[in-house]
């Protein structure tokens, strides 16, 4: 299990596993999490939300031990009082305005001035506290910062948010991971879960990658970033002369192996992308061959998140 | 109990649909309460109308549409979280949501019914039934709200139960009857009237403690139940 250096982690989990029936959400996952923005990466159905909801009490691990500032959130009420979640689902409590809803969370998070707190946590997300309307009537946007604002409006100490920028504009959205990283940087202990890469990336911070249930990768985004862009990657060569130019290829180590494909595919494995990427155009080149279509096979989220299995 | 859980579950429970049926319901029991009035032996009509329509399917129905839609609502549509991720003890949510259920259910049933009684002119009918019906929504809200929040179609669940269990099982004898809810109230109006009805036929003080310790049952299971339950 890692473990961050300094103040004590305000999340742990400890070889937590969870199971339904035969399927196997979560497998033996551990790791600390500490203030600040942490990024939890990984194709849909990989397990994040699972384990979103074990951190807030939500779902019990069926192995292992989840604590929140060292208490266990599903047993222990009152440190409940101590977090914020934003779930996926857009479901909300419809027949409340946006204002109701979060003064209902102000209320039972026993907040001194739920009215006051309420106003300031929709204003927050760049909403209307005066806004009148049920939540019945609001767009996906709007409800993902209404559901932002009851995370925040009790001033937690962690705070899970579960795919928060879905349906945001890219305004909003830059707005908002704005938010989580003036939130990190108070002292609060912020998770964001995310299936999208370049979401993440802006997140710029600590990312935990899970993958079938597994913790993939944890670390600094950049070190993720690299381990990401170092892995092998097959590529679809359309061109004229295909036998001409993989010669060339291996030739030149910029492949570890290829085959042929029909008479006009070659499909080649690199584990220097960048330098196949470099090199392919001028090889063709120089062999008077016809470059007309280069393709990445395997470049979609879920085989990078496959190889960082493996790895 | 939380009187701001209280006041959302009330809130979410004022639909149209319901509303319709309650009135709709409310129209039946004014109706055969004319009925009995008009009728030639007016005290055993009564004592049975009240009997059967009241404790049998009145209170019942009612309590089932809006009990199994207290906490179930929230667990279908997954907005539990927003109740239950809070520091609030489980117990004080389950209170809260019963509450709410009985004090929806509880006065439109009761003076409903209190009012078919009185239109039926059968004065011994009155309190007997309007203690009745209290108790029989009493212990049908626990039953159901602890339904909504076992099951997912607790909607049918709770038809069946009453279908199956409460009409049919309960005539197969007495052992069947005693674990049928509607024979405790009944037993209160037969008791008032003195009308021989069948299941009716319960201790005065069973009568009254029974549909309680239901009612109360139903809201421990339900505690129970919101602090073992996995919030989706």
């Amino acid at each position: 299990m890692s473990t961050q250096a300094g103040p004590p982690p305000m999340v742990q989990a400890a070889n937590v596993s969870k199971w339904f029936g035969d399927l196997v959400a979560v497998s033996d996952v551990s790791f600390s999490i500490g203030a600040g923005v942490t990024a939890l990466l990984g194709p849909n159905g990989a397990g994040k939300s699972t384990l979103l909801r074990m951190m807030c009490g939500l779902a019990r691990p069926s192995n292992g031990m989840v604590t929140v500032l060292g208490k266990n959130p599903r047993t222990d009420v009152a440190v409940l009082g101590r977090i914020g979640m934003a779930p996926q689902q857009e479901s909300l409590l419809d027949y409340l305005s946006g204002r109701e809803f979060v003064e209902l969370t102000a209320q039972l998070h026993q907040v001194d001035n739920p009215v006051e707190a309420a106003r300031q946590a929709i204003q927050t997300v760049e909403l209307d506290p005066d806004d009148p309307r049920r939540l019945s009537t609001y767009s996906k946007g709007m409800r993902q910062r209404i559901k932002l604002a009851q995370a925040i409006v009790h001033d937690p100490l962690v705070i899970a948010l579960d795919e928060p920028l879905t349906g945001l504009d890219p305004r909003q959205r830059r707005e908002m991971i704005q938010l989580f990283h003036r939130l990190g940087d108070e002292g609060k202990c912020v998770i964001v879960s995310s299936h999208v890469l370049d979401e993440v990336e802006r997140f710029g911070s600590r990312v935990l990658v899970i993958a079938q249930g597994r913790l993939a990768a944890e670390g600094d985004f950049r070190e993720i970033r690299n381990l990401m862009d170092d892995r092998p990657l097959r590529i679809s060569i359309r061109t004229d002369q295909p036998r001409v130019l993989a010669t060339a290829l291996l030739e030149n180590s910029v492949i570890s192996g290829c085959r042929l494909e029909g008479t006009d595919c070659v499909v080649v494995d690199t584990t220097e992308p960048a330098a196949f990427r470099r090199a392919v155009a001028p090889m063709a080149r120089d062999r008077d061959a016809s470059l007309l279509e280069l393709r990445p096979l395997d470049d979609d989220l879920e085989s990078v998140f496959r190889y960082l299995v493996g790895q | 109990m939380n009187s701001h859980i209280y006041r959302v579950v009330v809130r979410s429970q004022i639909s149209t649909g319901r509303l319709l049926a309650l009135a709709g319901l409310s129209g039946v029991a004014i109706l055969l309460a004319f009925v009995a009035r008009a009728a030639d032996d007016p005290v055993e009509v009564a004592t049975r109308s009240m009997g059967t329509f009241g404790t049998n399917i009145f209170a019942p129905f009612i309590a089932l549409a809006l009990g199994s839609a207290a906490l179930g609502n929230l667990v279908e549509d997954r907005t539990l979280v927003y109740v239950w991720l809070r520091p609030v003890p489980r117990h004080s949510v389950a209170t809260a949501a019963f509450a709410a259920v009985i004090s929806v259910v509880g006065p439109i049933v009761v003076a409903v019914m209190t009012v078919a009684a009185a239109i039926t002119g059968v004065g011994d009918l009155l309190v007997a039934t309007a203690v009745a019906t209290a108790l029989a929504v009493f212990a049908y809200s626990g039953i159901f709200l602890a339904l909504g929040l076992r099951f997912k179609r607790s909607l049918l669940v709770g038809l069946g139960y009453i279908a199956i269990w409460e009409l049919l099982l309960s005539r197969l004898g007495d052992w069947f009857a005693r674990l049928s809810v509607r024979s405790y109230p009944m037993s209160i109006l037969s008791d008032a009237t003195g009308v021989e009805m069948r299941l009716a036929d319960r201790s005065t003080l069973a009568s009254y403690v029974v549909p309680l310790a239901v009612g109360f049952a139903g809201l421990v299971y339900t505690s129970w139940r919101l602090s073992r339950t996995e919030i989706d």
